[in-house]
């Protein structure tokens, strides 16, 4: 039994999720700390992205998929709830991809993001917070979105997630797509964010990136955690090693830095 | 003498666009839940010309129970069809919608012919609930303003009723539009239209948005339905005539566009005017459709695609 001192916000015991009858992740299990930032690192297909939808109850809704397994919330039983009810209790994500509502403007999709009845009065402050963080958003605020570059497309998106005031925030593939000076821009914003106490999960390929941003981190490879650590107390060699699998011996692992770092 | 012929030439056209214009308002309002069914969430409802009906039986109901002028059958007919839209989308359509075969990976045609069967279904089953309830015999909402006319001149005039019919489709259409700009409700209207599964992510239940969506396009078809009563007799089976038109108001107008509704009926009301007026009656129909198929062929989007 582990004692650490203050009550997980969050913990995951023993989650599997299923594509019909396909195992996309099986025996997760893992626990949050309010102000941890845990990364989640992994290659293509190991299942991180799933393991962000099971938190947010996009795999429990729908003929097409399922999970198994525990999910608590502060204390509460989640898993069977739908998405709706999962961030009226405090976890927004940031999905991967962005998936803006493309013919909503700036503002409507920041507004969108404040739909629930208890996030409507903090509305001005979120909003005046979102546009501090990210001044370009203000600039361009009746623009549609689907008009604007990847980069500015993901601050819309982090900022969707923070209009509904999350206690948790789970970023999916941030990088993704974006280019290099863009994604140093979201990273260092991203930090901003973090220091105000939020708790987040980042889903991450670029283990670099990761690695500076969180508190913790998990690997995983082919649907399961295979290392759990803090930065600095993993060498990035065994890191590199569980990304590929044990098979890859630690002679290799110098070769595919590279490929890791995406 | 030459002189007079080409004022009665403008005389008839005056008269043409003018009670054309006033006709594509009442058009615009029969055909805004079929656009906003469709631009929400991809429903082609084709039970939307029998819920017309519905509308005007109920009307003529309350009325012939009550006595009171028919503007106030609204304060029934439209919540009961509010209702009944929500409900049926929540309970029905919601089920068998192209979202509900993707969610269930099922193939995007079948997904596209489920709720086009569910519907035609759902018209046969009012239209011949209606001939049980009401009878096969006409009926219409009896009242003075299909009588007179409000003069512009010595030769222009306009119908009354048909003015007033405009008057209530522009506010109603442009009240929509601010709704759906300006409200929570409306944003997540459009948000759910967008990208159902990211909705729910903010905490909108996409089937409940959903839901208000044709609850709303019930209620405006509904107050469509009442002007229909109010302008001509009607029967059971005169709905289908009427989703027809819808079809071609948004086709003009660009699908899925509330604004587009609005223009796609003025344009086709003035072109059936006019048509009525330089080549007799029979022309009237025939002209409106064969606009319909020339904008298919030469702009499928419409005027105002969105």
């Amino acid at each position: 039994m582990s004692t650490s001192a203050p009550e997980a916000l969050l913990r995951v015991t023993s989650l599997a999720a299923y594509y019909g009858e396909l195992r996309a992740i099986y025996d997760v299990s893992l626990e949050l700390q309010p102000g941890d930032v845990l990364a989640v690192i992994g290659a293509n297909g190991a299942g991180k992205s799933t393991l962000l939808k099971s938190l947010v109850g996009l795999m429990n809704h729908g003929e097409r998929s399922h999970i198994r397994g525990a999910i608590e919330w502060d204390g509460k039983r989640i898993e069977q709830l739908t998405p709706d009810r999962i961030v009226a209790a405090g976890i927004a994500l940031v999905p991967e991809g962005r998936r803006l509502f493309a013919r909503l403007s700036v503002e409507d999709n920041l507004l969108a993001g404040a739909y629930l009845p208890r996030c409507r009065p903090a509305i001005p402050a979120r909003l005046e917070e979102v546009y501090t963080l990210f001044p370009r958003l203000r600039e361009r605020r009746s623009q549609v979105v689907s008009q604007m570059s990847g980069g500015e497309q993901q601050m819309v998106a982090i900022g969707r997630a923070l209009m509904s005031s999350p206690r948790l925030i789970a970023f999916d593939e941030l990088s993704l797509g974006l280019a290099p000076a863009m994604v140093d821009e979201i990273y260092k914003n991203l930090k901003a964010v973090i220091a105000r106490g939020t708790t987040a999960i980042l889903v991450e390929q670029d283990l670099n990136r990761a690695l500076a941003a969180c508190t913790r981190f998990c690997v995983m490879l082919e649907g399961s955690i295979v290392l759990e650590g803090r930065p600095g107390e993993v060498s990035v060699d065994a890191i590199t090693a569980a990304y590929f699998g044990s098979a890859v011996g630690a002679a290799r692992t110098g070769a595919v830095h590279g490929v890791a770092r995406g | 003498m030459g002189n007079d012929n080409l004022y009665w030439v403008f005389v008839d056209l005056a008269n043409g666009v003018l009670s054309g214009a006033m006709l594509g308002g009442y058009y615009a309002l029969i055909s805004v839940g079929l656009a906003l069914n469709f631009g929400v969430m991809r429903l082609v409802n084709l039970s939307h010309g029998d819920w017309l009906i519905v509308a005007a039986y109920l009307a003529v109901t309350f009325l012939a129970a009550t006595g009171v002028a028919p503007f106030w059958s609204l304060v029934l007919v439209v919540p009961v069809m509010y209702a009944a839209g929500y409900f049926i989308q929540r309970g029905l359509l919601n089920h068998v919608s192209v979202q509900a075969a993707e969610r269930r990976g099922m193939s995007p045609v079948f997904g596209l012919m489920l709720p086009l069967l569910v519907t035609f279904g759902l018209s046969i089953v009012l239209s011949q609930g209606m001939l049980l309830v009401f009878s096969s015999d006409a009926a219409t909402i009896p009242n003075e303003l299909s009588y007179s006319a409000i003069r512009l001149s010595e030769d222009l005039s306009i119908s009354t009723l048909r003015f007033g019919f405009f008057i209530v489709a522009a506010l109603l259409l442009a009240g929509l539009s601010v709704w759906l700009k300006s409200t929570h409700t409306g944003r997540a209207i459009r948000a759910a239209s967008d990208d159902p599964e990211v909705a729910a992510l903010m905490g909108m239940r996409t089937a409940h948005v959903y839901a208000v969506a044709s609850g709303v396009a019930l209620a405006s078809a509904s107050i469509a339905g009442v002007m229909v009563g109010m302008s001509r007799s009607f029967q059971p089976f005169d709905g289908p005539p009427f989703l027809l038109m819808a079809f071609g108001v948004v086709i003009l107008g660009g699908l899925g566009s509330i604004a587009g509704s609005f223009l796609g009926g003025i344009v086709l009301g003035i072109v059936q005017v006019l048509a009525g007026t330089y080549f007799g009656p029979a022309a009237q129909q025939v002209g409106g459709y064969l606009l319909i198929l020339f904008m298919l062929a030469v702009r499928p989007q419409g005027l105002l695609a969105k």
